[in-house]
């Protein structure tokens, strides 16, 4: 094995530097949309020493001996559930979600911490040399450990978070190599559960489907019983899951479908985000000069909404160089994940790129009005230090997992 | 080796394929909104944020025709309240501080509820200096509560002038709906008089100060530096063809009485004073104004929101005998030799009655005397279609077009009009009435005054007006409106002889000799109105200077007698002052002409 002794070799500067291009663009938006804001005049600060805090944890997980993240795996896992347990108990409310446990004047999201967690138990019991991917028990028991959290953050309620968990648990599978039907188990409830809250003919049309499917694949005519069963019950599942939603989160599933059907309620930050950036044009309008921006037009813009701030100012040219940041960060994630001969780590990795991914397409997305407004952050960007410490976190096991790529080879 | 590796090739490029779909999408729905709808969102965004805040400029001033101010704009102290702010348990304590009945603070927000919260209510203008400082010691206690200065009009020189002034009020719904292009729900605008129909020059241009508001309205600076502020105009100063001293006297003269003076200049139809009486105070209208005093307006038994000089309408009595004589002068009916005996009386189906034994007069004697006797025949000579006719000519049974809006047109009958009550053989008697005035005739006092003012310039002048022009901002030369003018193509024959009768009933051994002057010679003529509800109403019209007339006036005193006796001797004061006052400032202008040539001498030598 050749010894490389260039610094390249052992820190992937091309995960460091554009996410700390990412977090210091993310601090003059917080600054730009809080400098003179009546309560959160101070965010800036704060995301300061959280950032600091966060790089700590960077390079502490980037220095971690590489077999450290299998045996903390379970741990973490079990003590992530226990902390969701607990939220729903004691944590605070934050706009109609009880996400949020104190401790003293930090707060933080358990849901964060069973990101993590999630990620490593799965991968842990994918990565076992006889789990077999197209075997229903393994199928059933992949599942049971990331759809349990799911359900806990479904209780907080916390939907953006369960729709990240949906995310990644679903790539996961996928990365791991599941077959056809497979993958047509695992997506065909979601497919059914989607349709049916569009209405009664959807549903039928889709269970309709799904039964040419199940010809299609000419199993055993149990096995694609119980299949289309599940999927029944996935559809009725939906509906009595929609009512089951906070108001104003099925009002924000109407509104993205008309925002101007409410335009000072649900529908308001669409708008205004919208406007926010789309007035930013070419240039933008300069830092600190976005009029929506300094005139507060968008609640808590700071966090979910920090990508107007930066449509809005740097216009643009800034709003594409953020894509293109984040466009190579995930490249260059998927590529080590590739090339990792370690299975757990490469799942772990997909985990983590899942995570980041969907963030931005939902996060993004919902402020450039092509998704409903489900309030996540955009990692490394928004305000938040619970958010901003795990994404580091998640980036330091990537970078790790590059340190040590050659060992696996 | 690469059968080992357990990424395979294929699930790595279904992610990055993946992975930049996404990509791509955001990127064209950036460059969509960015720029292809950059506009259409900025637009929005400027909406969102820059707010344009009103400046009401000054409204116009009066001036009277010697330049003298007579309506301008005083500061006063007006209480705001911020609904979005206010608590209104406070209600009670504001109704007190103010003075207002409990439920008034509460009633006007209610009026405003359909308007934004964060926009300040005026609950009341001109709020006393007390209340002022009350508010400035408290002003922690008041949230939302506050005051602006703001101008309103002031009368600082005595002169009510109500009925041709008008004043400025909140502005009405209806009004508002069909003018909000200009004008914003509180907006003052002029009511009645001439702030109504001069409003348009009178209120100027609003300008406006743009400022960033933040998403609760909220004011949080100028925009772009109130650069693109646009400044407002002030309002036109309009100077009226009142004469102050004039309509001063007038207003004196009428205090205490019901009825009306308008005075004419003959030459311009320029009106120098126009009084109702009684009037009212417009300083209670600066401000919001109370119920109480309108209700006080509207129940007070003599009306004084009533324009007696437009409006109210009674029979001319013996000054209409001037038109008959016209009529018959100019249809060549008569002419000063032709002569009618009056033994006391006339006979046409029953005895009419005159006030005493005239012998055989002439058309300027029968003028003189006002003798009943000769005007009795004359209007049977004329005829009624033909005496009507006339009356038109002179400006009757018909509107003048003064420019302060409202007025009525009175009525004089034709034979139709007596064929559809009486049918075709309708009783002639009624027309003797008629002859000396009496009966279903009905004039108003600006009819009569412009009918004087025809007399005098011997049968043309301009439409009566009270705007003679305005002034400009920058030079302030007079800038003149221009006033149709009336010609009745009545020869200057036919006024000559009707002016030497009206010269004599002040100057001769007429109806009026009590209010000869030796230095102003004015003709003119009495009038009483028969009253069936009561004592008569008295009437006088007249013009001096008889040679060259200067001032055409006609005076209507209700319900106390004869017309010599009671209108005669108010005419003969607006005489006095407006002529006298001439000659006054003639005299003075000779003195001061006469010192600084006294000045120049000494300085040359």
């Amino acid at each position: 094995m050749r010894i490389d002794y260039k610094l390249s070799d052992k820190f992937d500067f091309g995960l460091f530097i554009p996410m700390s291009i990412l977090f210091a663009w993310g601090l003059a938006a917080i600054y730009s949309s809080t400098y003179n804001h009546p309560t959160a005049g101070g965010n800036f600060e704060k995301q300061v020493i959280w950032g600091i805090a966060a790089f700590i944890i960077f390079f502490i997980t980037y220095s971690l001996p590489p077999s450290t993240f299998k045996s903390i795996s379970i741990p973490t896992y079990l003590f992530s559930l226990l902390l969701l347990i607990v939220v729903i108990v004691i944590g605070r409310k934050i706009s109609g979600a009880k996400s949020w446990l104190d401790f003293g004047p930090f707060g933080f999201q358990p849901s964060e911490i069973a990101k993590i967690g999630t990620i490593l138990a799965m991968s842990a019991y994918l990565s076992r040399i006889n789990t077999n991917i197209d075997s229903f028990k393994d199928i059933l028991f992949t599942l049971t450990i990331g759809f349990v959290p799911v359900a806990l953050i479904l209780l907080e309620p916390d939907m953006g978070t369960s729709l990240v968990f949906v995310g990644f648990i679903l790539m996961l599978i996928f990365w791991k190599g599941i077959s056809l039907f497979g993958l047509f188990i695992v997506l065909s409830p979601g497919f059914v559960a989607i349709a049916a809250l569009f209405g009664f003919y959807y549903f039928l049309a889709a269970l309709l489907i799904v039964v040419i499917f199940l010809f299609l694949f000419r199993k055993d005519l149990f096995f694609s019983g119980s299949i289309f069963a599940l999927n029944l019950a996935a559809g009725f599942f939906a509906n009595s899951l929609f009512n089951a939603l906070s108001p104003h989160q099925q009002q924000r599933i109407q509104s993205f479908i008309d925002p101007n059907s409410d335009p000072l309620g649900a529908g308001y930050n669409t708008i205004q985000a919208k406007v926010a950036i789309g007035s930013g044009g070419f240039f933008g309008k300069g830092f600190l000069h976005g009029n929506q921006t300094q005139l507060q037009y968008i609640p808590e813009q700071w966090t979910d909404f920090i990508y107007c701030v930066i449509g809005e100012e740097f216009g643009f040219i800034g709003a594409v160089i953020v894509l293109v940041l984040f466009l190579y960060m995930f490249l260059r994630i998927l590529k080590i994940a590739s090339t990792t001969k370690d299975e757990f780590l490469s799942l772990i990795l997909i985990g983590i790129l899942s995570v980041y991914l969907i963030h931005y397409l939902v996060n993004i997305g919902m402020v450039v009005g092509i998704l409903p407004v489900i309030g996540i952050p955009l990692p490394f960007v928004s305000y938040g230090g619970s958010s901003l410490l795990v994404n580091m976190f998640m980036l330091g096991i990537v970078a790790n997992v590059y340190r040590n790529r050659k060992n696996y080879t | 080796m690469k059968s080992e590796n357990f990424a395979s090739i294929n699930r790595t490029t279904i992610i990055s394929g993946f992975i930049l779909v996404l990509f791509v999408l955001i990127l064209f729905r950036l460059f969509q909104m960015q720029i292809l709808n950059q506009e259409s969102y900025e637009e929005k965004s400027a909406d969102n944020s820059i707010k344009g805040i009103e400046q009401i400029p000054f409204r116009g001033a009066f001036y009277d025709r010697n330049l003298k101010v007579m309506v301008d704009n005083t500061p006063a102290y007006t209480l705001r309240i911020t609904p979005a702010e206010y608590d209104p348990k406070l209600n009670p304590i504001i109704d007190k501080i103010l003075g207002a009945n409990p439920g008034y603070v509460a009633s006007i927000l209610l009026k405003n509820k359909i308007y934004s919260h964060y926009i300040p209510i005026r609950i009341k203008r001109g709020i006393d200096f007390n209340v002022v400082s009350w508010l400035e010691e408290n002003s922690e206690h008041l949230p939302g509560v506050d005051y602006i200065v703001e101008m309103q009009r002031g009368y600082p020189f005595g002169i009510r002038g109500s009925h041709a002034f008008g004043y400025t009020k909140e502005i009405s719904p209806d009004k508002l709906e069909k003018e909000k292009d200009y004008y914003k729900p509180g907006d003052y605008v002029g009511h009645n008089g001439i702030e109504k129909q001069y409003e348009k020059e009178l209120r100027g241009v609003k300008g406006f100060n743009y400022v960033l508001v933040n998403s609760k309205r909220k004011e949080i600076g100028r925009y772009k530096n109130g650069t693109q502020d646009v400044t407002s105009i002030k309002g036109k100063d309009l100077v009226l063809s009142f004469d102050a001293d004039v309509q001063k006297v007038g207003e004196e003269e009428m205090k205490g009485m019901r009825g009306a003076i308008v005075a004419i200049e003959p030459k311009t139809g320029e009106i120098l004073a126009l009084v109702s009486a009684p009037d009212y105070d417009l300083e209670q209208f600066s401000y919001v104004t109370s119920k109480e005093f309108l209700q006080e307006l509207y129940n007070d038994p003599d009306k004084p929101s009533f324009n007696r000089a437009t409006m109210s309408v009674k029979p001319p009595g013996s000054t209409f005998k001037l038109l008959s004589a016209i009529a018959a002068l100019d249809m060549g009916l008569i002419n000063t030799s032709s002569t009618f005996y009056c033994g006391g009386g006339f006979t046409f189906g029953r005895f009419f009655k005159c006030h005493g034994a005239h012998g055989s007069l002439n058309v300027i004697h029968a003028i003189e005397k006002s003798c009943n006797t000769f005007f009795y025949n004359l209007i049977y000579k004329i005829g009624l279609d033909k005496w009507k006719e006339y009356a038109m000519k002179l400006g009757f049974s018909k509107k003048t077009g003064i420019d302060i809006g409202e007025e009525v047109a009175g009525f004089i009958p034709d034979e139709n009009y007596y064929k559809k009550i009486y049918g075709e053989n309708w009783p002639r008697s009624i027309m003797a009435s008629l002859g000396i005035g009496q009966g279903e005739v009905s004039v108003t006092p600006l009819q009569l005054a412009q009918y004087v003012a025809l007399i005098a310039n011997d049968g043309s002048t301009f439409q009566p007006h009270v705007v003679k022009g305005y002034l400009d901002n920058n030079t302030k030369q007079i800038i003149p409106f221009k006033f149709p003018e009336i010609k009745t193509g009545i020869r200057k024959e036919v006024f000559d002889i009707v002016k030497e009768g009206m010269f004599l009933v002040v100057n001769g051994a007429g109806t009026a000799t009590h209010i000869r002057m030796p230095d102003i010679n004015i003709a003119g003529k009495t009038g009483t109105s028969q009253n069936p509800h009561g004592k008569d109403h008295a009437f006088f019209i007249c013009y001096a200077p008889a040679e060259d007339p200067k001032i055409a006036i006609a005076v209507v005193v209700e319900n106390v007698g004869f017309g010599a006796t009671y209108a005669a001797p108010i005419a003969k004061k607006l005489i006095e002052a407006y002529l006298k006052k001439e000659t006054l400032n003639d005299q003075k202008k000779k003195n001061e002409n006469t010192q600084t040539k006294i000045a120049g001498l000494n300085f040359a030598d």
